[in-house]
């Protein structure tokens, strides 16, 4: 088993799938970029509407901005956790405001937690390390 | 970082544009709550991108105009023309600045504050009063090096954590990364089965973890959960300072009482009464649950499985209550060892092993004569004088030797010596001459051995002190088989001999397993019971008559119950058949039907009945009736015994 190929190549059923969900492209970029080279597989998404077009292979996990247009973040949880397939996987939500109401709102949507932005790529990974390994 | 940097700028411009024509729509249909949203959006991700990529100026910027517009589309402020103006002067104003990190141009910091001054004046709000921009913050400090902490983290998730897609066991893995973990689950909150929903965690841990890391820090890995979760982290250490003060949901609790073994003495009468109780509540269960079957009502049913699971706990409890350990009666031989060597003008040495071995009291207390009798035979018949040892070569200082070991629902003590064995030959003369056999009979070894444990028998030339007062072996083994147990005699001429009790772990209730036989039952003990296996007629006929199961390629010699007990059965199509562990090997035991295991209370069978040797005891079942407790080992000695019979009288 060439372990070195399984993480580079997307979409490899070895590396565990990351759903990234933001309207920013740069931070797209950069989620991607830091998740893959830690041996992830990301799909990328530009909103929630775009995210649930992309569901239809198994994820481990979700990664979400919550102010985008068309399906914003909270809806997206909530339609994720409605569907059978995705009601366990760990959801994070990306917040730049830190204020708990926000917070409140995305966790009784069902988000597993969430990650303050600004944030820096040791963070991502830790989140991402503490709920799928 | 420098590839992201560049990917954010490109995006920033893109987004720039989508800003401008939201404002130039905007400034048209003044009221269309979508353009606000489209530019507070478009403000929102280059404040959050740019704090990403280390654009701080244009975060904090963007961060101001993003609070006007998040005002405008939550209705506190309406869009005016001089807004709006200012927001397109702040879009260039943000393109100057990207165009100043990309090295193309400068941008003015005066006209940024200039931009704000006025947007503050516009929405009538002090700059003082805007909301501050959080800083990315810094990763947190690396583990501070010093001596490791014990702390106390307990952990009970909500049970609805696993829908939030949390796995509580990659949170123990975490907190394993801070240090040394111990964990303990605590299951007390599993319900029945049947109440079990598999999407819901019902467990909870105690941990104690060992960590230099901050407390904080252990705190930090349960963030997700904090308010889905009692929490509680304490040092072990009570005079080591406290934690960060816990959250209103992790009410610390105190520190569970250090277990102490204690132990009472109750009189052992009482427990005799204990169990003499639960072997009537035995009964009473096999009554319940024979009525529940026939009632066919699921709910007496389930009672009566409950009653059932609890009878068999409490039998276990209170049947290990009364196990002791061998080891004071086996020391108590040291002295009579020593006293007998005196006597006798022989060194002795006792060696023991096993002593910690259990054993049901009422075994232990009905011990120790039959013992104190092998060893005094030992000493007086089997060990030689010192002279005869030096002259056989022999260590001068003899050695008898006591031990105990577990086998199946049984435990052998075994007591050697390492004396001269039995005279074989004198043994058949004095078995001749005391008219125990016929001078002609043909017997093996063994069972010349085994004649010592006949009534009456003593080899001794003269009767001494020690032993042969005309009580013999005979006793022994009576005593012995009052306990259940059988003797077992090996000799080896020259080297020694060794006599085997094998005595049943307890005296009142074993597990069993019900049986029919015609119309009767009876009861195999379930600890020498292997397998049961189901002959069909082709099975039979294969083996041309022999009463010979083949069992997975062995062949397994098995005595149909109903023939041997003379009772009549017709031979059902398919035999079934027990396979039973016997001294002699495995042994099979064919009977008509397998009812199931039975908890079965022994009851002595009354002096008339002493001589069955076929079987054990008896109990009674459920509807009254009285099974009979078959003994496999006696049952297969039997019929080898009277097959060689047989075989012996044919020639």
């Amino acid at each position: 088993m060439n372990v070195f190929r399984a993480s580079s190549i997307q979409g490899c059923p070895l590396a565990k799938v990351i759903l990234t969900v933001d309207d920013s492209a740069s931070i797209r970029q950069m989620v991607k970029f830091t998740l893959c080279d830690a041996g992830y597989s990301v799909i990328e998404a530009s909103d929630g509407k775009d995210a649930l077009g992309k569901l239809n292979c198994p994820v481990n996990m979700v990664i979400t901005d919550l102010n985008m247009p068309n399906l914003d973040g909270i809806g997206l949880i909530r339609s994720l956790r409605a569907n059978p397939a995705f009601k366990g996987i760990p959801i994070v939500m990306l917040t730049t405001e830190s204020q708990e109401t926000r917070k409140q709102e995305g966790k009784q949507a069902g988000a597993t937690g969430w990650i303050v932005k600004p944030f820096t790529t040791q963070q991502l990974l830790s989140v991402v390390k503490r709920l799928i390994g | 970082m420098i590839d992201h940097r560049q990917a954010f700028q490109d995006e920033a411009r893109e987004l720039l544009v989508e800003l401008e024509s939201a404002l130039l729509e905007l400034d048209e249909k003044r009221e269309d709550s979508e353009i606000v949203g489209r530019a507070f959006r478009a403000l929102h991700t280059i404040k959050g991108s740019g704090a990403m990529f280390g654009f701080e100026d244009i975060a904090r910027f963007a961060h101001h105009l993003e609070s006007a517009f998040d005002k405008l589309r939550k209705g506190q402020l309406t869009a005016t023309t001089d807004l709006i103006n200012l927001a397109l002067g702040a879009a260039d104003q943000i393109k100057k600045m990207l165009g100043a990190a990309g090295g193309q141009g400068t941008a003015d910091p005066n006209r940024s504050e200039a931009i704000l001054t006025e947007l503050h004046f516009l929405i009538g709000a002090p700059s003082g009063e805007m909301p501050p921009l959080p800083s990315a913050s810094q990763p947190p400090p690396a583990v501070p090096a010093g001596p490791p902490r014990e702390w106390r983290i307990g952990f009970r998730p909500a049970p609805d954590v696993l829908l939030n897609g949390t796995n509580p066991v990659r949170l123990l893995a975490e907190l394993r990364e801070l240090g040394q973990l111990r964990v303990e689950a605590d299951t007390s909150a599993i319900p029945s089965l049947a109440d079990i929903d598999p999407e819901r965690c019902y467990l909870a841990w105690k941990m104690v973890l060992s960590t230099t890391a901050d407390p904080s820090a252990i705190r930090d890995v349960f963030i997700f959960v904090e308010n889905e979760c009692e929490l509680t982290i304490e040092p072990t250490d009570p005079s080591a300072p406290a934690p960060k003060p816990p959250t209103p949901a992790a009410e610390s609790r105190p520190a569970p009482v250090a277990p102490t073994t204690s132990s009472i003495r109750v009189s052992a009468e009482k427990l005799d009464q204990l169990v003499n109780l639960v072997g009537e509540l035995v009964t009473v269960q096999a009554r319940l649950g024979e009525v529940a079957a026939r009632r066919d009502d699921p709910e007496v049913l389930s009672v009566a499985e409950e009653v059932e699971r609890l009878t068999s706990a409490l039998r276990e409890n209170s049947m290990s209550i009364r196990m002791l350990p061998l080891r004071p009666t086996f020391e108590r031989f040291r002295r009579l060892v020593h006293d007998l060597g005196v006597d006798l003008n022989k060194q002795v040495e006792l060696t023991m092993d096993g002593a910690d071995t259990e054993l049901d009291k009422t075994v232990i207390d009905q011990l120790n004569d039959p013992l104190v009798h092998i060893i005094r035979n030992s000493m007086d018949h089997g060990i030689e004088t010192e002279e005869a040892r030096r002259a056989s070569g022999k260590p001068p200082v003899a050695t008898i030797h006591l031990s105990a070991q577990h086998a199946g629902a049984n435990v052998l003590i075994r007591v050697s010596d390492d004396g001269r064995g039995l005279n074989v030959d004198a043994v058949r003369a004095k078995a001749v001459e005391q008219g125990l056999i016929h001078p002609n009979a043909q017997l093996s070894e063994a069972e010349i051995v085994s004649l010592i444990c006949a009534p009456g028998f003593s080899t001794a030339k003269k009767v001494s002190d020690v032993s042969g007062r005309g009580v013999g072996m005979d006793v022994v083994r009576r005593n012995v088989e009052g306990l259940r147990g059988t003797l077992e005699v090996q000799s080896k001429p020259g080297a020694g001999v060794t006599v085997t009790l094998r005595l049943p772990l307890t005296l009142a209730i074993i597990d069993g397993l019900l049986v029919r036989v015609a119309d009767a039952h009876f009861i195999l003990p379930l600890a020498n019971s292997l397998e049961c296996v189901e002959l069909t007629a082709g099975d039979i006929q294969e083996a041309h008559g022999n009463r010979l199961a083949n069992v997975r390629g062995r062949l397994v010699p098995y005595i149909r119950l109903g023939e041997y007990f003379h009772m009549e059965t017709k031979r059902p199509d398919r035999e079934q058949v027990m396979v039973v562990e016997t001294e002699h090997g495995c042994y099979g035991l064919a009977v008509d039907q397998v009812l199931g295991d039975h908890q079965t209370v022994i009851k002595n069978l009354g002096r008339l009945y002493r001589n069955v040797s076929l079987v054990s005891g008896a109990t009674i079942l459920g509807n009254g009736t009285v099974a009979l407790i078959i003994d496999p080992h006696r049952v297969v000695q039997n019929a080898i015994r009277s097959t060689a019979e047989k075989t012996r009288r044919q020639e």
